[in-house]
């Protein structure tokens, strides 16, 4: 696979001319702008993968024409319905076939062992197709929308194909929804300066997080996690501590580089990330994390499971957030222990149920530059429990993350480890602080590095100061954690 | 049922749920606009108000809610 990664002279020099063609040659109408990033996507596509490109195609094709088949029998409800059907069926079926199903058919093997019949089994070798996880849930969520009249199904193929195949969003989302970016396709794209300077910006933003804050994490966390039953104890809490930064900045860092490539064209993607660590309950955190998965999941799965399950109230009410975060945690891959990760998010709801604090959603301390006391203990203890359950979405089964995190609370759990001292730790601390303190600066805005009302000395000083930092400390990477899922 | 009375009784509704009354009944009103009413405790006040009014809503009814305006409409057509 040769993935056209964000950060990579590659990348730079596959988006150049393309950038170059459709503000220069391709302004003329948005058809022409749209064939350009069409065929754009398609390369980028292939590139990564071709033998992916013809189901990629086969399922524009067939959304394509379920959507249009369910507006044309609107006066007949059962009818619209099987299209429906048909359309969830295709849709998630792609997903049980190409993600699921060796984990299913291990696990009901591993079920028929239990009750005594011992079987063996042989998994097949099933590749995952590229950004599957992310495009089939953005055409999910356009056929659903289609059927309940919140939009029109697009009745040109080019944008349609334009809207599932985009290349800055294919590979791994944000996954968006067709009543923000259709719109946007359907016409033509003029040229405005400050969305495209904005677009820079957040771009350069994203290569910080992804190059220098999950790199250097990553290089700390990874031989902690790959040999953690030899590590001093004391370390596994560092451990945990530079995997939870680590994967933040890494998914945020590709999500801000997306939507920051993506305004270079003139389209404004979904915000997928604000600011989540600044959070007071693990519902304030969940608004805030993988926005365009966590909304996906809310209008298609919470709210039809909670409005059949309303007549129970708030037990009703808390089985229908276990069950969504269930299969939030399911969606990143075919191991119990995304489940087990999600399920836990799930139970961290319940409190919150019972308080009636679920809704109370706010930026920490508004208009003020320092958060109170409370606040920040909030922050913190929330931070730890997050750290804590990212350990299961980082190990390789339940056991050993269980396991891992016993060893956190063993004896020497108050022992200040000696490696904190050692250079790659102080320097990777220290990055974070820089990080953390420019997202905290900018967490009312509508990025994380929004600051256009800086003034000019400000701003080139923040430029040059990011420039360098990835200069000097920024490490190669081909990948992605959110690649995988 | 008058569209008057529909809206006093899903304000009562509301304000029994919400536990404040720091919004103002109009046909524009949107759950945006008061404060506590997001996804979550919709469910609570969907049930509520389908209890008030002995009526039951279907999920597709629920979509097509757009504000204030639309909710008396489908329930003056379910009463």
């Amino acid at each position: 696979m040769f993935i056209l990664v964000f950060n990579s002279i590659n990348f730079v020099a596959f988006v150049l001319p393309i950038l170059l063609l459709y503000w220069f040659f391709f302004k003329k109408s948005k058809a022409a702008q749209n064939v350009l990033l069409l065929a754009s996507s398609i390369f980028f596509y292939a590139w990564a993968d071709w033998r992916f490109l013809f189901l990629l195609i086969a399922s524009i094709v067939i959304n394509y024409y379920l959507a249009l088949k369910i507006r044309k029998e609107v006066n007949d409800e059962p009818k619209q319905r099987r299209f429906l059907y048909i359309g969830l069926i295709f849709n998630v079926g792609l997903l049980l076939y190409f993600k699921y199903f060796n984990f299913f058919y291990e696990s009901f093997v591993e079920l028929v062992n239990v009750f005594g019949v011992t079987s063996s089994y042989t998994t097949l070798s099933i590749l995952l197709p590229l950004g599957i996880s992310f495009f089939t849930f953005q055409t999910l969520g356009y056929l659903i929308d289609v059927y309940n009249e919140e939009i029109d199904p697009s009745d040109n193929f080019l944008e349609f194909s334009l809207f599932v195949a985009y290349f800055p969003k294919i590979l791994s989302g944000p996954i968006e929804r067709a009543s923000k970016m259709m719109p946007q396709i359907q016409e033509k794209r003029e040229f405005r300066y400050t969305l495209f300077v904005d677009g820079l910006r957040q771009i350069l933003w994203g290569l910080f997080a992804k190059i220098v804050i999950a790199e250097n994490c990553a290089s700390i966390a990874n031989p902690i996690f790959d040999n953690y039953e030899n590590q001093p104890e004391s370390i596994l809490l560092l451990g945990a501590f530079f995997y939870a930064i680590q994967l933040y900045a890494d998914f945020s860092g590709y999500s801000n580089m997306a939507i920051g490539i993506s305004k270079l064209f003139g389209i404004q993607l979904m915000r997928n990330f604000a600011t989540p660590f600044f959070s007071t309950n693990i519902s304030d955190f969940w608004r805030k994390w993988h926005i365009s998965l966590t909304t996906w999941m809310m209008d298609y799965v919470f709210t039809p499971l909670s409005f059949s399950l309303r007549r129970y109230h708030k037990s009703g009410l808390i089985f229908a957030i276990i069950m969504t975060f269930i299969l939030v945690g399911f969606w990143h891959g075919a191991n119990w222990t995304f489940i087990f990760y999600g399920l836990l998010h799930g139970i961290y709801f319940i409190p919150l149920v019972y308080s009636g604090k679920i809704n109370s959603s706010e930026i920490v301390a508004k208009g003020n530059f320092f958060p109170s006391f409370v606040e920040l203990v909030k922050m913190l203890l929330l931070f730890l429990l997050i750290m804590l359950t990212d350990i299961f979405f980082r190990a390789d089964n339940i056991e050993e993350a269980t396991y891992y995190i016993a060893l956190i609370f063993s004896n020497e759990i108050l022992t200040i480890p000696n490696e904190i001292f050692n250079s790659n730790y102080l320097l990777a601390i220290f990055l974070i602080f820089i990080f953390f303190f420019i997202e905290w600066s900018n967490r009312e805005k509508k990025h994380d590095f929004e600051i256009s009302n800086f003034n000019i000395f400000i701003r080139w000083g923040l430029y040059i100061f990011l420039f360098l930092l990835i200069l000097f400390f920024g490490k190669s990477s081909e990948t992605f954690i959110y690649f995988q899922f | 049922m008058e569209t008057l009375t529909i809206k006093e009784t899903i304000s009562d509704v509301l304000e029994s749920i919400l536990e404040h009354n720091n919004f103002e009944m109009h046909d524009e009103l949107t759950a945006k606009d008061v404060d506590g009413w997001d996804s979550l405790s919709h469910m609570i006040i969907i049930t509520k108000i389908e209890e008030a009014f002995n009526i039951k809503f279907k999920l597709r009814d629920l979509n097509k809610l757009k504000n204030m305006g639309s909710l008396v409409s489908v329930i003056q057509n379910k009463i």
